[in-house]
């Protein structure tokens, strides 16, 4: 860089000032122009803020979050509201698009809670985002629930003292498949192939600790990159090591990488039981696959079809709240052209329904009140049993299998919700 | 090594650093929501002034720099996690550990000129995502999970301090003898090679401080979002962001990635509520224009049609 | 003795592997030979290539291997439009591409790819999508082949085969092989160095989609529009590996890395490792024999 011009030192301070202005204004303007983009929010509403992913890496579970989030609020706010004192209260959701990138988390959060004065905040989709987010629960006081990260992690490493969880730990996902190969085929070898992201690489190794401690015999233990382009070899490997039954995966496009492969790889014999995480519960998973896709099983936090309802939870004791699944299911399609809610859409809409009934409940709006009312509360709702530990992990929601028999998905465990039963050998291939 | 003398300061580090402590005076007073976007902002420009240490100054485009990153947030996370150490030692280990992460790819990857150095620093960021996935210290892929809490003003005067010293370091290295010796490498190095400059030690030091800043600002990341998981802090987007930054801003200036960082980050977080998902669209476009059109950039462009401000604006 | 059929079983895949990473590494081998002109946008066009044969799969129910050619049509077109957009100014009557003019582009494409996978998702969303097509197995004693992948391996050798052929012996193969050697030497035999580029990016562009088409064969959901992130660092390392501008470089190194991450993973015991060592083949080939492992 050339020295500055000599003896011209007015105007050099003069630029010096306009250096400044110009970047600070350009600052103070775009963020003030952000600061005020406020939503309006009604008086006599309850705010519920929230960061959700429309765009990026977990757009489409967000969507379908978001989607279960709204027709929640839409069944809330038709259905005499939140009654808290002698009044009904609207709720109003305050959210913003996260991007899938937990980057976003920390200023999205504070702005909700500071900006826009949300009274409550629902949790982020996905265990990362989840625990990017925990931290402003506690620290600005605001009850936090999670509808998208199940990561044990989350409450297991740490202490979190707002943040709660609707849905059930990923430790559990593969649970009831294995327990199901115990009771029935104790003598079956296990072979775990799955994705090494976060959720399915704790989930399935969970599975397999769980597996190996009630002696079943798990004889290939695989991850992969979660963009593998080609399983063959794994596939193959595992076949060689005359494993019987395959559990793991990790999401859409691997769940179908697998089974595509399956026909070229794993054949005579194919195996004979396979349990997948997320892929399996998608409908495009069976017409993309056909007949390849018959009796495969997979975990789902919730399904549409499942027959939790007010009379069951009387026969257990239990309160209920909010819509059954049918009427759900019902108001969702309602809600998006005819659309059936995924899982996604019923633990996020689950999660809101929830703190309704906390708030209700605890006939208070202060966050202490209400956090110490989902602690001991046990109530049922359209996606299951609902009551937390003492570290605010689930404990009451029970995962549902699912398995594909002849083009329909049914839901084959645990028997109080099921209406078909599991089938076995796999056929498929 | 002395210092250059107060009064030869140039205007425009005199702007950023009457800048940067209106910022630091004033933090505390800053409403919350502002504090965290300036925490972003802030180690955005760090990224950024880091990427500009050895792609705009020296001349070597790096696809891959988001390894110091991640590493970095690797690094506070495994010390919060696992050492129990404080935050700010985590970012201190980031630091280090990118330092050392840069000198060690350096050595190596720095023989390469042009493409094939972009191209084998992209290689290098993809293979490591690949190697932590299977390291079980560093939670393989299941990640380190954190909770140090929420304290925005630590996080911010860290970064502050980190960005300081940063932009600090970029003016004595442009100013000093290194900027000459780092100059005639970016224009013709093997030239400078036989002027005497030992090319292969200059670049390699520019790129272990660019390393280190990087490293310190993914502590500060980590810290941030509480934890490292790999597909995140691999992420390559990161890489594309930095590059952006200092194209919009002017590669190889003093204001360039700051107004870069700027440019690209506070916008961003327009798209996260109107117009979602065109963010990566404008900029790619931008990006797209101005290297064909405007290859200098902002401050560079400025400097070539406004005669006046050669002297001032760098 | 099973250990051995189970490699020879991994090598078998690992070469099919190979055969479809060389045909979507090959079309920016040729561009990186012709223009000197690296592409970071290459991954971006081999979505584009995964996309079309997607949509003739839904529309007409072509099968993958039936969009090949029409994929590369498209792609010479696209690849006219790229010369013209990005590499004329830089290009035009400079004698060879500075290191200034190497920025220039490495940074345009770079903002061209940012711009397109946003487009593309803003346009028609991410959602996962692929093809369904099985079919089947071809059984030799113990190995166990997916037909799909050998066809892809008998197309993809081909097409480079064909590409070798021309650049040898047809007179616009040699005037697109003598302007990336020395444009003023061909300007001064009477070839015009501007459609010759253009041609020969064209070209580069057209095996690039078609190269797109021949990928959605091994992935049944696998194409959205970050695709090219993964596909993009996997091309640059082939082309490097067998060197930039030699046709058959571009199975000699995909070959290698399809090898090295099938059976790699048998003997490293993970997957994840098997790819890193395979990226990381670049190094050691950049350090001890940079012009590629043919020669």
């Amino acid at each position: 860089m050339e020295a500055p011009p000599p003896g011209a030192p007015r105007s050099r301070r003069k630029v010096i000032a306009i250096v400044v202005a110009v970047i600070l204004v350009l600052v103070a303007v775009t963020a003030a122009a952000v600061y005020y983009l406020i939503p309006a929010g009604f008086a006599g509403t309850i705010k519920v803020g929230f960061t959700i992913s429309l765009t990026g890496t977990f757009n489409v579970e967000g969507t379908n979050s978001l989607n279960g989030i709204k027709t929640a609020a839409n069944w809330i706010n038709s259905h005499g509201g939140v009654v808290v004192g002698g009044k009904a209260y609207n709720v109003s959701l305050d959210f913003y698009d996260d991007q899938s990138v937990s980057g976003n988390i920390a200023t999205l959060y504070t702005r909700i809670i500071q900006q826009d004065g949300a009274q409550f905040l629902l949790a982020p989709y996905s265990s990362g985002l989840t625990t990017a987010a925990a931290p402003l629960a506690d620290q600005y006081n605001r009850v936090m629930l999670s509808h998208g990260g199940s990561s044990d992690a989350i409450w297991t490493q740490t202490s979190r003292r707002n943040l709660v969880e609707v849905l059930s730990p990923a430790s559990l996902y593969l649970k009831g498949a294995v327990d199901w190969i115990k009771a029935n085929h104790p003598t079956d070898q296990i072979a775990a192939l799955y994705a090494s992201d976060s959720f399915s690489s704790f989930a399935t190794q969970a599975a397999i600790g769980y597996a190996q401690s009630i002696g079943l015999s798990v004889v290939y233990n695989q991850s992969y990159p979660a963009t593998v382009t080609d399983l063959s070899t794994q596939l193959t490997a595992a076949k060689n090591q005359g494993a019987q039954d395959l559990i793991g995966g990790g999401h859409f496009n691997d769940g179908l990488l697998i089974m595509n492969q399956l026909k070229t790889t794993w054949t005579a014999p194919s195996p004979k039981f396979i349990s997948l995480l997320v892929a399996v519960t998608e409908p495009t998973f069976q017409t993309q696959l056909g007949a390849t896709a018959n009796n495969v099983t997979g975990p789902s936090q919730w399904e549409s079809i499942v027959s939790y309802s007010p009379s069951q939870a009387q026969s257990l004791g239990l309160t209920w709240y909010g819509p059954t699944p049918a009427e759900f299911t019902q108001l969702y399609g309602t809600l998006n052209s005819g659309a059936t809610p995924s899982y996604h859409a019923g633990e996020a809409g689950a999660s809101l329904l929830v703190l309704a009934n906390a708030i209700q409940q605890s006939n208070s709006l202060n966050t202490t009140d209400v956090r110490a009312k989902l602690g001991s509360m046990h109530i049922m709702d359209f996606f299951g049993q609902f009551q937390l530990d003492s570290r605010g992990m689930q404990t009451a929601h029970s995962m549902v299998l699912v398995q594909w028999q002849a083009g329909a998905k049914k839901v084959v465990l645990p028997s109080d919700v099921a209406d078909a039963t599991c089938q076995y050998p796999y056929t498929g291939a | 090594m002395r210092l250059p003398a107060f009064r030869s300061l140039g205007p425009t580090i005199w702007g950023i650093g009457i800048f940067l402590i209106l910022l630091g005076v004033s933090a505390p007073w800053i409403p919350l929501f502002l504090l965290t976007l300036l925490i972003g902002l802030l180690i955005s420009a760090t990224l950024a002034y880091s990427l500009n240490l050895i792609t705009g100054l020296t001349g070597y485009v790096s696809f891959g720099h988001v390894v110091f990153m991640a590493f970095g947030g690797y690094a506070l996370a495994f010390g919060v996690g696992t050492l129990k150490l404080p935050p700010v030692a985590g970012v201190a280990l980031g630091a280090v550990v990118g330092l050392a992460l840069a000198l060690g790819i350096g050595v190596v990857t720095l023989r390469f000129r042009g493409v094939f150095f972009a191209i084998a620093t992209l290689v290098v960021a993809v293979a490591a995502l690949y190697i932590v996935l299977e390291i079980k210290e560093l939670g393989d892929g299941q990640g380190i999970y954190l909770n140090v809490g929420f304290e925005p003003l630590s996080m911010f005067y860290t970064i502050w301090i980190i960005l300081a010293i940063e932009i600090g370091v970029t003016y004595w290295i442009t100013h000093g003898r290194i900027g000459y010796g780092i100059r005639s490498i970016k224009s013709d190095e093997d030239a400078a090679n036989t002027l005497g400059i030992n090319a292969a030690r200059l670049k390699l030091s520019v790129y272990a401080l660019s390393g280190l800043f990087a490293g310190a600002a993914g502590g500060v990341y980590a810290w941030n979002v509480s934890g490292a998981f790999p597909y995140d802090a691999f992420n390559l987007i990161f890489s594309l962001r930095m590059l952006a930054m200092i194209v919009i801003g002017g590669m190889g200036t003093l204001l360039g990635p700051l107004l870069g960082a700027v440019a690209v980050y506070i916008p961003s977080q327009f798209f996260l509520t109107v117009l979602i998902g065109f963010e990566f669209i404008i900029i790619g476009f931008v990006v797209v224009v101005i290297a064909l059109f405007l290859p200098d950039g902002i401050v560079g462009t400025l400097r070539k049609y406004i005669p006046e401000l050669r002297g001032i604006l760098e | 003795m099973a250990d051995v059929s189970l490699f020879l079983t991994d090598l078998a895949l690992g070469l099919l592997l190979g055969c479809v990473f060389a045909v979507i590494a090959h079309g920016l081998n040729l561009i990186w030979g012709v223009a000197k002109v690296v592409n970071v946008a290459h991954g971006e066009f081999i979505m584009l290539g995964a996309y079309g044969a997607y949509w003739f799969n839904l529309w007409y129910g072509f099968n993958p291997l039936l969009s090949v050619p029409i994929d590369a049509a498209i792609g010479l077109g696209v690849g006219v439009l790229f010369y013209f957009v990005f590499l004329y100014r830089e290009l035009r009557g400079k004698e060879s591409m500075g290191l200034q003019s190497e920025m220039v582009t490495l940074v345009a494409t770079f903002g061209l790819a940012l711009f397109m996978i946003n487009a593309v998702q803003s346009l028609w969303t991410g959602n996962n999508v692929g093809i369904p097509w099985s079919p089947g197995i071809l059984q030799f004693g113990f190995l166990q082949l997916p037909l799909g992948g050998l066809y892809v391996a008998v197309v993809s050798v081909t097409i480079i085969g064909l590409s070798h052929i021309f650049l040898s012996k047809t007179y616009l193969g040699n005037a697109i092989r003598a302007y990336s050697q020395d444009i003023s030497a061909t300007r001064l035999a009477g070839i015009n160095p501007t459609s010759t580029a253009a041609i020969g990016t064209a070209l580069g562009f057209g095996i690039t989609m078609a190269g797109g088409a021949l990928l959605t064969v091994w992935l049944p959901t696998g194409i959205y529009p970050a695709m090219g992130n993964l596909y993009a660092p996997i091309s640059f390392v082939i082309v490097v590996l067998g060197g930039p501008g030699k046709m058959w470089g571009s199975l000699v190194g995909g070959l290698t890395l399809g090898v090295i991450i099938d059976v790699g993973q048998l003997f490293v015991g993970s997957l994840s490792l098997a790819y890193a060592i395979a990226f990381l083949t670049l190094i050691p080939v950049l350090l001890l024999r940079p012009e590629g492992i043919l020669r």
